[in-house]
Order: C-alpha cells, then structure tokens, then sequence
C-alpha cells in the first residue's frame, strides 16, 4: 500500500497536491507567471487542501466510493488496491492514470494514508500553516511520516544486517519545509577576502603523500620492493597495490627511495602508526569476548567494549566487525545464533555470504582472507 | 563553454583512517565503515599514490559555527551516550535521538567530516589543487540548529563558505538521492552560492525540493530543483542532468563547483528508488569535471555500501582521468563485492516513472526560471550580477533578454579561480569593514587591502580576466554602496 501510494503521490510532483481535488483532476500547469508569484500557487493550494480535508469527514464521499468500485472493472479494481500499479504508473503522464490516483484519493483508506504528509508545504509565508499550524513548528513535531518504498528489499547484502539489523523505518518522512531568517540561512559576506596569512589550521591537515615529487616509475619500483621486503597480507593481483605506510615512509624521507626502504627495514613495517590500519593484533581471547558481547549486547560496540572487550578501543571494535563478519569464524558464529534465536527464522540466508563466497573462488584466497581477517 | 576532455588534474584527497570506525548504532542504514571500503579499494586500485594525501584536521567548534549556532555546536560537543538522559530536551530540540542518533565519537566524526570539505576548499582558493575529494563529506541535510537525515554538521556549508571567500560565484550540485535541504537552506536568500538538486521527489525525506522552491529574497531563482520519480536510469539521468548543468553554467558563471556524489541514487540502494549505475553516477563527475573548475567532491549518501565504495572509487578515478579495470582488485572487504567482484554493476528492470515527456516539461520550466537570472549573458560585462541585484525591487525586470554577447566572451569568464585580482582588492576595501567575521580566530584580512595572491599563478587567464573583473567590481561596489 504504502509504495503505491508513494507512486501516485508523486506523480508529477509539480502537480501532486492539486491532485488531491475531487472536483480537479486537470493537471494543473502553473505558467511562468505563477511559479514567479509565490501568492498564486499558494492560495490555490490551499483550496484545495481545504478541500481534500472536507472530503475526509465527509461520510458520503466514502459511499460514493463504495458505489464507484462496484461498477469498476476488474483490473482497474485491483490497480486500485495494489496490484500490478506499476505498470498503471509508468505510464502515469497520461490522463489515465491522473484519473486513477484521483480515484485512489478519495478513497478513505488512502485518505488515512496520505492524509498526514502533504508534506511538501510550500516555504515559509504559506497560508497553509493556518491549516497546519501544529505542524509548522516542524523541529518540535513529531515525525509521523513514515514509508516508503524499497527499505526491505534485497536487505542489505553488503551484509550488515546478519544480525538482527532491523530493517530501518523510521527514516523517511518529515514536515521540513526550507526556511528563510536568521535562524536557518548562512551568513554570507558580500565580498572576497583573502588569505592574509594561511589559515590557522593549515599546517595541521596532514600530508600523507604527494605524487608530485617524485616520478612515477620510481613509485612503482620503491612498492614493489616493499613489497618483497613485507610479505603482503593479502594475495597481490594484476594490479600493483598502495602501501600507504610505506609511501609515507618515502614521503618522510623526502622521495629518497634508498633512504625509505632502510628505513622500512629497520622498522618492520607493522610499526608504523601513521595511518593506524590494522595495527592492533587480536587474541584468541579478545575474539571470543567480542563474540560474547555481539550475542550479549547486538551491535552496540559501546557496550561491548565497556563490558567484554576492554583492552580495545570502541573503534577498533567497529573495525574487527566489519572484518570478522565476512569470514568463516562469523558464520559458525552466526549459525549457532540462528539455532538459538528464533528470530533468524525471519531473515533465512543472511548468513551466506561465506557460503555463496566458497562457491565462486578457489580455496586458498578464501583461506588467506578469512585468516588475515582474525590474524591481524 | 569551455570543456576540455580527459585533462588530467592534480587531484587532493582527504582522508581520516579513523572515519570508518564511527558507528551509528544497531540496524542504521548509515556506515561510515563505506568511506573506509573505499579508501581501501584505492590503494588496492594503486589509486592512492596518484593524489596529493592529506589527513585533515580536526574542524574546531569555531570553524563549525561560521554556520551553525554557537547553541547547536555546544550540544553536539558535549552529548555523549552516557549523558543523553541529562540532554533530553535539547535532543528534542536540535533533532537529535532518532535518525540522528547519540554515537560514541559522535563529535569527533562530525569534526573529520568538515575539517575535510573545509581544508579542501582552501586547497583550491590556494590553487594548490585542481579537484578535491572528501568522501568524509557530503552531509547536505543537516541544518544550522538541527540535525536532520543522519547529517549533523553541514561540512558542505562551511566547504562553501570558505570557497566564497575567493569565489563571487560557487556553484553547488547535489546527486544524491534525496533533496539537498540543508544546503539549499543555508544558501536560499543568497545570489553568490546557486544550489543544484536532483533527487527523488514525493512521499520521501526530506519533503522539500519542490520545482517551485527557487531561492528568496536576492537568492530568488538562485535555488534549482529537479523533482523526480523513481526508476531514473542512466539514459534519463543524463538527460536531464548535462543540459540542466549546461545552462546553470552559462547563466550563472561559477568560478568553483561543489558535487555532492550521495550514492544512494544508485540503483539497488537500501534507501534509494533509483536505478543509476557506476557509470551513469560517475558520468555527472565527468560531465562536472570538464567545466575544469576549481572542483570539490564530497560523499553524501549511499545505504548499499559495496556499491557506495565502487561508485566512488571510480569516480575518483574519473577525477584522476585514470581508467580502472573492471575486475576488483583483492582487498581487505573483498567478499564484501561477491557473487561478481567487479566494479561496475547492472541496472535492475525496474520500471522508470519519468518519462521523456516530464523531464522534457521540467527542463522547459527550469530553463525558464534560469532566464530570470540577471546574469542571463546579455548584462554581464557591465554588472556582475552578485551585488547588481541588490535592490530586490527591480532584480527580475531588469533582464535584457534579448541583449546577448557572443560565446567567446562567455568563455573568458570561465577562467578558474580569478576572482580576486589586484584591482579588485583595491576597489574592495570600503567595504570589507561591512563584513561580520565575529569571533574568528584567523587574522587575514582586514588589515591591509593589499592583495597577497597566492604563490602559484594562474596561467595566462588571468590577465584577461583583470581588466575586465576589476571594472566589474568596482561597478559592484558602486552599486553595493547606493543600496
């Protein structure tokens, strides 16, 4: 219902409310004239706003509704109701379907639906807000909108919702409307300035690597060195990979290549904190409370992190989530979780993404994958 | 216009490695971790060491509140996940609990994400850089006193006010799907920022951008919206999107862009209706990118994270004018990218709602409206629009329709970054005292009106653009000054 609506709703968008009136169902053109002159398109929304508020409490619109299925043909009665709209609505230009969502309008069931959103009130001086007065103080209101197309479909493969990700609702909807004084608008100055001296903060966004100072060619060869040097934690393509440690290293030490790799080699590049990735190991212990903690507390790492896993940071939480959950030691995790709740039973197949995974590639990057994941 | 294909460009690229470990909480849709995917797939691409890398600074409460209320910027400051029962007013008040949840970090994430769009817009008016990248960024909904739609610092609010401060003219273009509220707001009285938004319009946060909603007060006609249904597809993005931007370009002239890339208008996003792919998303960057503008990209939106960390690291590589293969390189999410492990990604069969017929109809009436504009190509050499129209009286009479200057005169304003030549700072300094800098921390101005470019010139443009700016400015001033 709510996705239907939603269609019908915004056919043309620069039309919708009119298409509220019963007694209109002209696709209303605004001229040039009229989108300049706020006044116009403004009072007229609000007749028809009256309007469309009148029918709702009107008992003999509804049964002249009931009246108007009766005598409707099939197909347009369950293109009233929901079924196969989409084909009613791609071709929602045309008249036909202007007259299907007036009908749908004024159907009481819809009323209820659509009634609350009109939501895009025109800004600021509408006359609408006499109708709406409660709801123009939009920050204090509550959203009562909700909706909308597709939040479910294809949950979310990229996989964070394996475990109880609730599908999101609450985000669509709001009776925001674009505001205009003090309180909303930027302050913009009427000229240019410029920079006396650089600003402040300049010097403290840090540069990590600038290409410009050395040739390409010598980049190339500076990683593939490194890269002789560190064994690589994940298998290399055909592609030559950015170690961003090792550039900065070079960066460091002024593009002397030479410099840079002794540097590299006298460090071991897991020493290096510039860019804090992946440096924090992770006992089999911390793995096992971490676990613990997801099944104790779901996803939230504050939690988790105050009550199983403090030797790391909430961060450092996050980020052995998003890596642990793509590999096999999530998936025995997973498993055993969906035989112990119930709930799984709503979302089958989430966990199959090791699965489908193992199908499609050879068993020794899998293996390199999933065991740097927990290794590192 | 001047375009140019396939230059390459120095690009700059901003980063925090801790961004990714930012978490909203349980079952909401916004993952910082797709920033991180994306870096990741950077290197992975041997995309990393082709840009100039910066880790930004962290945006100080000083530099948030150049836009948003010393109030706003306090709460978010001190609220924390064990101290929101004590804030439970304040939430209500600035928005916060909901869709914009209380998360461990939360400040530290807003800081990163504007200290990025804010350094990067001093990169380009130092034109140390010809396009800047913060995926970081892009947070278009949030307000001056509200959070709104996961967004909570507006990083492209305060990225474009520093543009301002050595552009006349920024040029905002938002392709995320949902309307770009919070820009289009901070900018809606205003004729120096033009806000451009392309999104999903009808039953669907936020609920504004309306085609009628063009800008108020100086700013009328100044706010652009393109309402759409669901399904666009490539063909008809493009369609709409090249010659909207085609005429935004002509009439109003920016000297920088700002592109918010929200990548939840790709097709098979959580959140998202429509059915763009890599390609067709990263055509719009392509297409921006060609204007060879002082540019600045920026995140935004995107629910559908593996797909949110292709389209951008193509679309970094687009800024770079490096071709990529289509085959993912191995990287630390790489499962994240099964059954396929390619880049690009297929439209589904969706149906699309817009017909040719109704783009056709929005462009006809935004066309109009960008007739309205007093820069229209007929009065441009002897106003510069910005401060001509500052008697709102007579700012939409005044349009000489039918007095145009040929191309060619056109394309010497498109010279980039220009605007603040010698003569100009000279003729400015009446009225620099007019300006409220309140409370900033940095000195710069003010003090002298001599003008202190920045070392690395402009090429040859910029002569010509001399002559002709500074009668231009002083032509504003006069105006200004009388208004």
């Amino acid at each position: 219902m709510e996705s239907r609506d939603s269609h019908n709703k915004d056919d043309t968008p620069s039309c919708s409310k009119e298409a509220n009136s019963p007694t209109k169902d002209k696709l209303f053109d605004p001229s040039i004239d009229m989108l300049v002159n706020d006044f116009d398109d403004e009072r007229t929304l609000e007749e028809e706003e009256a309007l469309a508020a009148g029918e709702a409490s009107d008992p003999s619109a509804e049964l002249s509704n009931l009246e108007k299925e009766g005598n409707m043909p099939l197909d347009e009665l369950l293109a009233l109701y929901g079924y196969n709209t989409k084909e009613k609505d791609s071709s929602s230009e045309s008249d036909e379907a202007e007259e299907d969502s007036h009908v749908m309008e004024q159907d009481p069931i819809c009323e209820l639906l659509v009634e609350k959103p009109k939501s895009p009130t025109p800004p600021r001086h509408s006359k609408l807000s006499l109708l709406y007065e409660s709801n123009m103080e939009d920050s204090e209101d509550t959203r009562n909108l909700t909706s909308v197309s597709r939040l479910t479909d294809d949950e979310d493969e990229d996989g964070d919702s394996n475990i109880e990700d609730d599908d999101y609702q609450k985000f669509e909807g709001g009776l925001h409307n674009i505001m205009v004084g003090n309180d909303y608008q930027a302050q913009v100055p009427d000229g240019l300035t410029n920079y006396e001296q650089f600003p402040a903060n300049d010097n403290e966004d840090k540069l990590l690597w600038n290409p410009d100072e050395i040739f390409s060619q010598d980049v190339e060869d500076f990683l593939i060195k490194t890269r002789e040097l560190f064994k690589p934690p994940i298998p290399e393509g055909n592609v030559l990979r950015d170690d961003e440690e090792a550039l900065y290293i070079l960066k460091e030490c002024d593009y002397k290549v030479e410099e840079a790799l002794q540097q590299l080699i006298e460090k071991g590049s897991s020493s290096l904190k510039v860019t804090k990735r992946n440096d924090t190991k992770w006992s089999e212990e911390e793995c096992r409370n971490f676990e613990s903690g997801v099944r104790s507390f779901g996803k939230d790492f504050l939690q988790i992190q105050q009550n199983k896993v403090q030797t790391k940071t909430v961060g450092e939480l996050v980020q052995f989530y998003y890596l642990w959950k793509k590999t096999e030691r999530h998936d025995v995790f997973a498993n055993k979780c969906r035989l112990e709740k119930k709930k799984y039973s709503f979302h089958p197949g989430f966990t199959d993404f090791m699965d489908r995974f193992l199908d499609d590639q050879d068993v020794e990057n899998r293996n390199c994958l999933s065991g740097k994941a927990l290794d590192s | 216009m001047a375009t140019q294909p396939h230059s390459r460009k120095r690009v700059c690229y901003y980063y925090d490695s801790d961004i990714g470990n930012y978490y909203y909480g349980q079952g909401h849709p916004m993952k910082p971790h797709r920033i991180r995917m994306t870096h990741n797939l950077l290197l992975n691409y041997g995309l990393y060491r082709k840009m100039e890398i910066y880790r930004p600074h962290k945006a100080t409460a000083e530099e948030m509140t150049k836009f948003h209320s010393d109030d706003y910027i306090r709460f978010l400051r001190s609220i924390r996940p064990d101290n929101m029962a004590e804030y439970n007013k304040q939430m209500q008040r600035f928005n916060v609990g909901e869709d914009c949840p209380v998360f461990d970090g939360l400040y530290e994430f807003c800081q990163l994400s504007a200290g990025g769009s804010v350094a990067a817009a001093v990169k380009l008016n130092k034109q140390a850089s010809e396009i800047c990248i913060n995926w970081g960024g892009g947070l278009h909904h949030a307000k001056k006193s509200e959070a709104s739609g996961f967004c909570y610092v507006n990083d492209i609010v305060l990225g474009i006010l520093e543009l301002l401060k050595y552009h006349q003219r920024v040029l905002y273009i938002d392709i995320d799907v949902h309307h770009g509220d919070g820009v289009e707001e901070a900018f809606y009285t205003t004729d120096r920022v033009m806000t451009v938004s392309f999104h999903k319009y009808g039953e669907y946060f936020p609920g504004t951008g309306d085609l009628r909603d063009i800008g108020a007060g100086k700013g009328k006609y100044y706010a652009v919206n393109i309402p759409l249904r669901d399904g666009m597809d490539d063909e008809a993005y493009e369609s709409i999107f090249v010659p909207i931007i085609s005429k935004v370009m002509e009439t109003f002239q920016p000297s920088a862009v700002v592109l918010q890339c929200g990548a939840d208008s790709l097709t098979g996003d959580r959140l998202g209706c429509f059915n763009l792919t890599v390609k067709g998303h990263g055509k719009c960057v392509e297409f921006v990118k060609k204007y060879n503008l002082p540019f600045m990209m920026v995140g935004g939106g995107g629910y559908t994270i593996r797909n949110v960390s292709r389209a951008w690291t193509y679309e970094t590589s687009v800024a770079l004018g490096v071709e990529i293969a289509n085959e993912l390189p191995y990287n630390d999410y790489f499962e994240y990218f099964g059954p396929d492990f390619k880049l690009h990604i297929s439209p589904s069969n969706m149906a699309n709602q817009n017909t040719p017929e109704y783009l056709e109809k929005i462009k006809t009436r935004l066309f109009e409206n960008l007739r309205m504009l007093p820069h229209a190509p007929g009065v441009q050499v002897q106003t510069i629009p910005d401060d001509a129209i500052n008697e709102e009286s007579d700012n939409e009479d005044k349009v000489d329709k039918d007095e145009r200057l040929p191309q060619k005169d056109l394309d010497k304003r498109i010279a980039p970054e220009n605007e603040f030549s010698d003569s100009e700072d000279e003729g400015e300094g009446g009225r620099r005292d007019n300006r409220s800098y309140k409370g900033r921390k940095r000195p710069r101005m003010e003090k002298t009106t001599e003008n202190k470019e920045p070392e690395e010139k402009p090429k040859e443009e910029v002569k010509l653009e001399k002559s002709e700016e500074s009668s231009k400015t002083n032509s504003d001033d006069t105006t200004t000054d009388t208004g």
